[in-house]
């Protein structure tokens, strides 16, 4: 066997890995000693990331006088940057509940300290060891409000009683459970996924889908655009909107997480878990909720919440009741897979 | 044969310290991510042998190469004719024509990929109009296709292509051209062997880069592709951001420096040459 230590691929990339933390630290380092005037986070941007602004972080600062800085978008890459090279900038980061489970496979979290975080109560599912679930979100079925209101997803594929041009998510992890939901399969025998028979669906309504979306804020612009009359779309980006439907009745609901990556100092984490204790606050979601109808984890939430649009929030009994949770585990053991048959599928369109 | 030893030219030592900046912050990264793509626990190529067995990376690459040449063969079609508008303009219109090819350098990529939704969308001024004036029934698929990624790109990188090929075409010697009429020649017949062939290189060269720039396009078509058009760049964002399959990313990276390298070294060739003709 090759010894790894003597193998020149490896050292060339120790040798650069090493250089590189170097240049680094020499230039990061002084920020390090002074970071508690300012810490920054890694989120989702848009109006969720002004949410955020607006529920926790202004709380935040004014107990503890350290300022956040924003930035956007979060990715599973810059986390895996950050603590390979040792360098932690962004004290606390924003993860989906697959990039949670590939973040520890990839050991790249601290594990939180809940006494430090010191939470009201919330849901069981937002708790873990290594992050804090703190905003709901849902991914539902949504159209112009002069198009037939579907109500299942059934007929959201059924193209001759409900025609028009449909928009879906390029993610496969909102599309394949969604493609088995119209198939006929019941939410509660959707794990494990049937691949085979998700694809042979979303086979189906191809050729009626004219945008694959990346971005949150499409659907609604393809929407009011009359480019497709019916989307699948994120429950925050359409609810409320005017000249758009939606149903919560099948949808996928989610919970987002932040995280503290590996390697963070004493001061930030101490400073991440403060932020962490205002998202349990029900008084702060609701803020929160203000700037965009996502829902934090309170189960206390809903008598603080507009209650003449207790119907746009993705937590409300009445709605979480209806909705379908994912199983990010199922999707870590099988990512590559489903990316890759992805792939091939969007190569076929 | 010179026996004098190598010296380094005057001024190094003061070009040194970008020269070390830059291999450090450009050039680091680049062997960082070679040595990813072979690297594991010891040496291994399995990264490339999963290229190349799952056959969906090398179809996407493929596809990257044909929104390449069709996006480049769009450039030349368009380019080339501009270019020889612009050179028969007189000074002063040359230089507006040529404003107006560089001004869209200056508008973000981003602002000018929405702009073609506003342009040529379902709801969009170009559809309006047709069906307006009664020519359509339904509004033309424009966007969110391959049609709508070619579009966008050959927008974006048209100017690319026009301006060296301005610039070579506005070296051409005239007199050259009299010459060719003085012997006889009909407009078309010095237009093909005498104009055209001295205006090959740079035509080459500029579609050359015209064709490496499209290799690693991003945000055009992600936008106006609709999700549908898979091109590298974006197939790598998710290996590396969605996807903790970095190795499998430097790998395919790693395939399109070489081929982009190798047409590099092709644009230099034809660059060359074309100084040459000029010369």
């Amino acid at each position: 066997m090759i010894n790894p230590a003597k193998n020149p691929a490896t050292i060339i990339a120790r040798a650069a890995l090493f250089a590189g933390s170097l240049v680094a630290a020499t230039s990061l380092g002084t920020v390090a000693h002074a970071q508690l005037k300012e810490i920054r986070m890694m989120e989702a941007g848009g109006a969720s990331g002004e949410s955020i602004e607006e529920g926790y972080l202004k709380p935040f600062t004014e107990k503890t006088g350290i300022k956040v800085v924003r930035e956007s978008p979060w990715s599973l890459g810059k986390l895996r940057g950050m603590v390979e090279t040792g360098v932690i900038t962004n004290a606390i980061v924003e993860l989906d509940s697959l990039a949670v489970e590939q973040a520890k496979a990839l050991d790249l979290l601290e594990p939180l300290d809940w006494q430090a975080i010191d939470p009201m109560p919330i849901f069981d599912e937002a708790r873990q060891e290594k992050a804090i679930g703190y905003q709901y979100y849902s991914t539902l079925m949504a159209w112009r409000a002069d198009a037939k209101p579907v109500s299942s997803w059934a007929e959201f594929w059924d193209v001759e009683n409900f025609p028009g041009k449909r928009a879906l998510p390029n993610y496969p992890t909102y599309t394949l459970p969604i493609a088995l939901l119209a198939d006929g399969v019941k939410p509660e025998d959707l794990y494990p996924l049937d691949l085979d028979r998700a694809f042979e669906s979303l086979e189906k309504i191809k050729g009626h889908v004219s945008v694959w979306w990346d971005a949150g804020a499409q659907p609604p612009q393809l929407l009011k655009d009359n480019e497709v009359q019916y989307a699948v779309a994120w429950s925050g980006r359409v609810a409320g909107q005017e000249g758009i439907g939606y149903t919560f009745k099948n949808a996928l609901l989610d919970l987002a997480f932040f995280t503290v990556p590996r390697g963070a100092s004493a001061e930030q984490k101490a400073a991440a878990f403060k932020i962490m204790h205002e998202m349990t606050v029900p008084q702060n979601q609701a803020a929160a909720a203000k700037v965009i109808s996502y829902t934090g984890n309170s189960p206390d939430l809903e008598p603080l919440l507009p209650q003449d649009r207790l119907n746009e929030f993705p937590t409300t009994q009445a709605n979480k009741e209806v909705q379908i949770l994912p199983e990010p585990k199922w999707w870590f053991e099988n990512a590559d897979l489903v990316e890759e048959r992805w792939q091939e599928f969007k190569l076929g369109l | 044969m010179s026996t004098a030893r190598w010296r380094p030219p005057p001024g190094a030592a003061y070009v040194m310290p970008l020269f070390l900046a830059m291999l450090l912050a450009f050039n680091l990264p680049i062997l960082l991510m070679l040595g990813r793509s072979v690297s594991g626990l010891e040496f291994s190529l399995e990264h490339y042998q999963r290229l190349v067995e799952a056959p969906v990376y090398l179809r996407v690459l493929a596809n990257t190469f044909k929104i390449a040449v069709i996006s480049t063969l769009a450039c030349m079609v368009l380019g080339y004719p501009l270019a020889y508008w612009m050179r028969g303009l007189r000074p002063g219109w040359q230089l507006v024509a040529v404003s107006l090819v560089v001004l869209p350098f200056w508008v973000s990529i981003l602002v000018r990929t929405y702009a073609w939704i506003v342009v040529l969308g379902n709801d969009g001024v170009v559809n309006r109009t047709l069906m307006g004036l009664g020519l359509i029934i339904d509004p033309l698929p424009f966007l969110y296709a391959e049609l709508g990624v070619v579009i966008g790109t050959a927008n974006i990188l048209l100017p690319f292509l026009v301006l060296p090929l301005f610039a070579a075409m506005l070296k051409i010697d005239d007199r050259l051209l009299d010459a060719a009429a003085s012997l006889g020649a009909p407009p078309r017949t010095i237009f093909r062997r005498v104009f055209f062939p001295l205006t090959i290189p740079s035509f080459g060269a500029g579609a050359v880069l015209v064709f490496i720039l499209t290799l690693g396009f991003f945000v055009t078509p992600a936008i106006l592709g609709g999700g549908r058009v898979p091109m590298i760049a974006n197939m790598l964002e998710t290996l590396i951001n969605r996807m903790p399959r970095w190795e499998l990313a430097a790998a395919i990276s790693t395939v399109l420096l070489v081929v982009t390298l190798l047409f590099f070294a092709l644009y230099r060739r034809l660059s060359e040459a074309s100084e040459g003709t000029l010369r």
